[in-house]
């Protein structure tokens, strides 16, 4: 009996699998986008780009680290014809590689030179400011600076996510800054006053909304996902540390063509599009992050990117974290 | 690394005790709907470990640590045991135990005396993968804050792209996998089962005592409450307290895309295995090479064996992303699940049985077809079945080889659990176990397989 099914269950599978091994043999001629972005995010602004000039997009969605393994294993083989990541680290993780394709100067001009690939490979598409997300009703007096999140008053009110590429980010921008005796020293302190440590930041906001911990250090644009994912308001403020401040550096999310490209123009046009007027308009008000071309607009209740007090950071830095990494090792806080 | 060690050792010894009794009590105490609960009890390894985890997390807040770590994966690796164990037992040679029991012998006696020695090997096999399945495992460790070698290696990736230092960390695995793996085959005897023909492989009578009934049950129970009713009932409920429309034709796109691309690698998966399954239980020196080089590769992490798949494939432009290199890929990565059953079951077919087929006239290959594959049969299936139900819900390999365009459950789980919403990601997890409870319920129907023995063959 349970032999006659083993034949039936291998007969019923043979047969499907040579009808697919002929479908998988089709190669189509779109446009091969590999997206860090999530779907439900960037899919609504590459159908309207189809829409526009009737290209038609294969996108892969993935992890951008994951992809940007992908693409360094896949090398001068990839399908790839762009890459649109989450952040700048990933992006010069392949500008380093050498696997971008060098941009116009008239794409790298729509946005500042500090949120571009110093090699002109990758240009960034929309900003993410560090924040202080807190519960407004819990924290009275708002920090000024990271420096303070050390005080007995936050003793195990704090959120941080160590592992994540965001914080890590962050780290390696202060230790530019500060040097990496300072940090050691600040993160230190942060471990001895209790700091809770979550995976995402998805995961802190949740925390500081559900009361176990009352200010964490996330990106600014969490406040909205969560929201969002949970049917309802939540009781989070986002807040920035006084002028200058490494806890307010601006990361990018952002996109460059590969070298394997059959179909650059078409790559080139779509790049265009997603810094267009309209389609930056679109990301402040669909996916509430900053627009690195329109300058004055912000998302809703947030003050525009040209007054949010940022310090200058070298957005190539960030596509090394491993110096950070074991830094963050050594302090035992991944 | 101690902890990566120490999470290993633990969960593997609970899940094996757990596992044992669950496989033991489901087979010898006379429960209603007893195929119903053997086939329950597989299912919580259809749920993905990530998700399961969430489930928990958003259920108890600050469920966190090692020792959520420890209770997560247990109830998760548990079922490896479970399905192991109840084919074994399902082949037990039952008339030994009339024997032991005509001779005085308690229960207890019976159990480390005659069915230990039958089922030890399948036993040892479920406990392998489930060693195997903690060390590379990254979703439920990543959420809860452990840290283990295998989420060291996703943080070097991630932060760096540091491809060779993360390789050296995965060598450490792959030599803890392989200390495991001596482990096991140490723990591995050569079986002697002589037998005069199928026909006395008899069924025991199951234990109808109530207070023996009531025992079972609740053990069961609290096992399937935790491992899977509590999960799918949070997810149901995140689920309910935000529902979103649901896009039937995209979910039914997924579940077919999810069945097609996992039987197929199942079913590539036991082409593969059968070989070196069956020369290892012959004691083939290459058997037992390829046996073990397989098991290795299991404990890395799916993105590791993703990038290595990824290397070999994107050189083959008609090849790569397609579904035929998805499905190679699954039955690459989940052979080892499979192989240890393989072996396991042909190890159990009694020799004796094989030297009177030859006398009777029967070429080699006759003898195999029938005698030998219907008494390995129920090792088989469930081998196989572990392969599919692992490949269903496999998330890394998934993302990077899969057609573009081709979702399956998993990846859609993914595409939404990744920002969070998990109320959107709730309906493809529950469907995801509801298509996992087809082929499992299939390979422990009721009609004939617990009648084992008598009209089978």
């Amino acid at each position: 009996m349970a032999l006659k099914k083993l034949r039936i269950i291998t007969l019923a599978l043979s047969l499907s699998a040579s009808l697919l091994v002929g479908c998988a043999s089709q190669k189509s001629e779109s446009l091969v986008i590999y997206s860090g972005r999530s779907e439900s995010f960037i899919s609504p602004f590459l159908n309207k780009f189809t829409a526009l000039t009737g290209t038609n997009l294969d996108v892969r969605y993935g992890d951008s680290a994951a992809l940007a393994a992908q693409l360094l294993e896949e090398g001068s083989n990839s399908p790839a014809d762009l890459f649109i990541s989450q952040d700048a680290g990933a992006l010069g993780a392949i500008s380093a590689a050498g696997l971008f394709a060098t941009l116009e100067k008239q794409v790298l001009d729509r946005v500042e030179d500090k949120y571009q690939s110093s090699r002109s490979d990758w240009v960034g598409v929309t900003g993410r400011a560090r924040v202080f997300a807190y519960s407004p009703e819990r924290v009275e007096n708002l920090p000024s600076s990271i420096d303070q999140l050390t005080q007995p008053i936050y003793r195990a009110k704090v959120g941080i996510a160590p592992t994540n590429s965001s914080f890590q980010a962050f780290i390696t921008a202060l230790i530019q800054s500060r040097g990496e005796a300072a940090v050691v020293n600040w993160l230190e302190r942060l471990k001895a006053n209790d700091v809770k440590l979550y995976e995402k930041n998805s995961q802190i906001v949740a925390a500081i909304d559900a009361g176990e911990i009352d200010l964490g250090l996330v990106n600014h644009y969490y406040l909205w996902e969560v929201s969002k994912a949970l049917g309802r308001d939540i009781a989070v403020n986002n807040g920035f540390f006084a002028p200058g401040d490494t806890g307010n550096m601006i990361n990018v999310a952002g996109a460059g063509i590969l070298k394997t490209s059959t179909d650059s123009q078409s790559a080139l046009e779509l790049l265009k599009y997603l810094l267009s007027d309209e389609a930056q308009r679109q990301f402040i008000e669909q996916t509430y992050e900053y627009s690195l071309v329109l300058k004055d607009a912000s998302p809703v209740g947030l003050p525009p990117l040209s007054q949010i007090p940022s310090p200058r950071v070298d957005l190539s830095l960030l596509a090394n974290l491993s110096k950070t990494q074991a830094l963050l090792i050594k302090v035992g806080l991944i | 690394m101690a902890t990566t060690l120490g999470l290993t050792i633990a969960v593997t010894a609970l899940s094996t005790l757990i596992g044992l009794a669950l496989a033991w009590t489901l087979f010898n105490v006379d429960l209603s709907l007893k195929s119903t609960l053997q086939a329950l009890v597989i299912l919580p390894v259809a749920i993905p470990s990530y998700v399961f985890t969430y489930s928990w997390i958003s259920l108890i807040p600050g469920f966190k640590g090692l020792w959520a770590a420890l209770f997560v994966l247990v109830l998760a690796t548990t079922p490896y045991i479970t399905l192991t164990t109840l084919a074994a037992l399902r082949r037990s040679d039952w008339s030994t135990y009339e024997v032991a029991q005509t001779l005085g012998l308690s229960g207890f006696q019976i159990f480390v005396r005659i069915t230990w020695p039958q089922i030890k090997n399948s036993v040892a096999a479920g406990s392998l993968l489930s060693a195997l399945y903690v060390l590379s495992d990254f979703g439920a460790i990543s959420l809860l804050g452990v840290d283990t070698l295998t989420r060291a290696i996703e943080n070097i990736y991630r932060g760096s792209f540091d491809r060779s230092s993360a390789s050296i960390l995965a060598l450490i695995l792959v030599a803890i996998s392989a200390l495991v793996i001596r482990l096991e085959e140490r723990s591995r005897h050569k079986l002697r089962i002589i037998k005069s023909s199928s026909r006395i492989i008899k069924r025991a009578k199951a234990s109808d005592k109530f207070k023996v009934k009531v025992i079972a049950l609740l053990g069961i129970g609290l096992y399937l409450a935790l491992g899977l009713v509590i999960p799918l009932f949070q997810l149901l409920s995140i689920f309910l307290a935000n529902s979103t429309s649901i896009n039937y034709s995209l979910l039914f796109q997924a579940s077919l895309s999810t069945l097609i691309a996992a039987c197929l690698g199942a079913l590539i998966a036991l082409a593969l295995a059968l070989p070196v399954g069956v020369l290892s239980a012959q004691g083939s020196r290459l058997g037992r090479v390829s046996d073990k080089a397989i098991l290795i590769v299991h404990a890395l992490p799916g993105i590791v064996m993703g990038l290595a798949l990824v290397s070999f494939g994107s050189s083959i432009g008609w090849l790569y992303q397609s579904l035929l290199l998805l499905s190679f890929a699954y039955a690459l990565l989940f052979m080892a699940k499979a192989v240890g059953s393989v072996r396991s079951s042909f190890d159990r077919v009694p020799k004796n049985l094989i030297e009177i087929s030859a006398t009777l006239g029967q070429r080699k290959s006759a003898t195999f077809r029938r005698v030998v594959v219907p008494l390995a049969t129920p090792g088989l299936l469930s081998g196989t079945l572990l392969v599919l139900l692992a490949a269903m819900k496999e998330l890394p390999a998934t993302l990077m080889l899969k057609p573009i365009g081709f979702e399956t459950l998993a990846t859609q789980m993914w595409s939404y659990s990744s920002i969070f919403r998990f109320n959107e990601a709730a309906p493809y997890a529950l469907l995801l176990v509801l298509i996992a409870a087809i082929p499992t319920f299939l390979i422990n129907r009721p009609d004939k397989s617990d009648g084992i023995g008598d009209d089978q063959i």
